[in-house]
């Protein structure tokens, strides 16, 4: 069998086309575990024991469930459950789905990197806060937030990378992303190329991966600098 | 919820399970042996080879691992064919089991982000433990082998549990190259009657089950390695 790897850049650029697609999944489960995250690591820090059992709860059963599995379960099993209950919901647009298996799966990380970074900070910080008459929400919003951000720059890097590498698995339940783009361009030429395909889209995956790598270094250089280190 | 379909598949499911382990675990042998390897080229800066390696574990690490699984079931074939006949044997490529395929980019994932791990674990090691291992006579080797990789492995072994359960949920992703685990077997046995909830539930507990277990694994070797441990922060 011979190889074409001279095709690579044009099978880059058709693939590149469905990019957009990727991306809309990204951001927008990217928004949805943060906040999910939020509440969950609020639930594990606060004095609350079943709070704290709850949270806890779902941050290991989110993190002991692989990703593939949540998708089957919310895409083949969660219509029919709905169905049976008598609320029939469509399964005609997939993104929804996939953007709903990936917030999921990944609020567990999000809430873990909060719950740590807010751990981070001193508490001396917002002792301090509190002794010069701020109140709860002030000393968050101004003292302790600011600093637990510095702090959680690397993780959410790292967190997104992650997630975006996720992304690929849209493609299982039908979605035409990066991978799915990928397939159907193999699929048009009925395999013969599927190699340099599957590099290509490695290659887009690898470029993206190193730039939000550099991007988030360049912000944590940016935002830490000047600042005194939280961790002291 | 049909409770005579889960019944019946429930066994079939878990017959499943040591295909899934033996991914994970014939991968994490072979692949945290590899990234040892690499991390110590890498830390020895070697020159052209640790560049090689350098972008190599980027790749892998950046690359999403069901890119991996395709370009592993479909590059290797030909390779171990043309090996073949390289050396004058003919190798019927179609008698290996698409596991090995699965195993072999897993394993490399593995050796990726393992190596990693052991890198900042070894040069976590305080120099001074290796200084003063020589200046009793240690030959370098020796000075690995008892002084620095015990406690590199202390340090890593954290590390290392949280990469090995993330391992056993990649195995599900062997799905796509038709390796039979837990989410394949759930799938096919799903699909007659239309199951979906049940199997996928049942696929669910199992995996989390796995997780459990691993994870209080993992957590009983760190308290066994707590000793080590102590005397790093000095």
């Amino acid at each position: 069998m011979t190889y074409h790897f001279e095709n690579i850049p044009s099978l880059i650029m058709s693939i590149l086309q469905a990019f957009p697609v990727t991306c809309e999944i990204l951001v927008v489960s990217l928004v949805i575990s943060l906040g999910i995250g939020c509440i969950v690591a609020i639930g594990s820090l606060s004095e609350n024991k079943t709070l704290n059992k709850i949270a806890f709860t779902w941050i290991a059963f989110m993190r002991g469930v692989p990703t593939l599995v949540m998708m089957f379960l919310l895409f083949l099993g969660l219509p029919q459950l709905m169905t049976n209950i008598g609320i029939p919901i469509s399964t005609t647009n997939k993104l929804p789905y996939i953007i709903a298996t990936l917030s999921l799966t990944s609020s567990s990380n999000m809430a873990e990197m909060m719950r740590a970074s807010y751990l981070a900070v001193d508490k001396g910080q917002s002792e301090a806060a509190y002794s010069i008459g701020m109140d709860g929400f002030t000393t968050l919003r101004r003292i302790v937030f600011p600093q637990a951000f510095g702090i959680a720059i690397p993780m959410l890097g790292n967190n997104i990378v992650n997630l975006f590498k996720e992304t690929s698995l849209a493609f299982t339940i039908g979605v035409v992303d990066i991978l799915g783009k990928a397939r159907a361009i193999s699929a048009a030429s009925f395999g013969a190329n599927k190699l340099e395909t599957y590099i290509s889209a490695g290659i887009i995956f690898w470029a993206i991966c190193l730039i939000l790598e550099g991007t988030f270094n360049v912000l944590e250089k940016v935002y830490t600098k000047g600042r005194k280190k939280a961790t002291s | 919820m049909d409770f005579g379909f889960m019944k019946e598949a429930f066994p079939q499911i878990l017959a499943a399970v040591p295909v899934t382990l033996l991914m994970a675990f014939a991968s994490a042998c072979i692949g945290w042996i590899l990234g040892l390897l690499i991390a110590l080229i890498r830390k020895g800066r070697i020159p052209v080879i640790s560049q090689i390696f350098g972008i190599f574990v980027s790749f892998m690490r950046s690359v999403p691992m069901v890119i991996l699984l395709y370009i592993s079931y479909y590059v290797m074939p030909d390779l171990i064919n043309q090996y073949g006949s390289n050396i004058g044997l003919s190798i019927d490529v179609s008698v290996i089991p698409p596991v090995v395929y699965a195993i072999f980019a897993l394993l490399l994932n593995q050796a990726a982000y393992s190596s990693e791990v052991f890198r900042s674990a070894i040069s976590a090691v305080d120099e001074g433990q290796r200084e003063a291992a020589l200046s009793i006579g240690m030959t370098e080797f020796q000075s690995y082998r008892r002084i620095i990789f015990p406690q590199a492995f202390a340090t890593a072994l954290p590390n290392l549990s949280g990469l090995f359960v993330m391992l056993v949920k990649d195995t599900s992703l062997a799905y796509y190259v038709g390796v039979y685990e837990i989410t394949a077997t759930a799938n096919l046995l799903s699909m007659p009657k239309l199951n979906f909830i049940e199997a996928y539930i049942m696929t669910t507990v199992i995996y989390e089950v796995l997780s459990i277990i691993f994870n209080k694994l993992f957590a009983l070797e760190e308290n066994h390695l707590k000793k080590f441990r102590g005397k790093l922060v000095a």
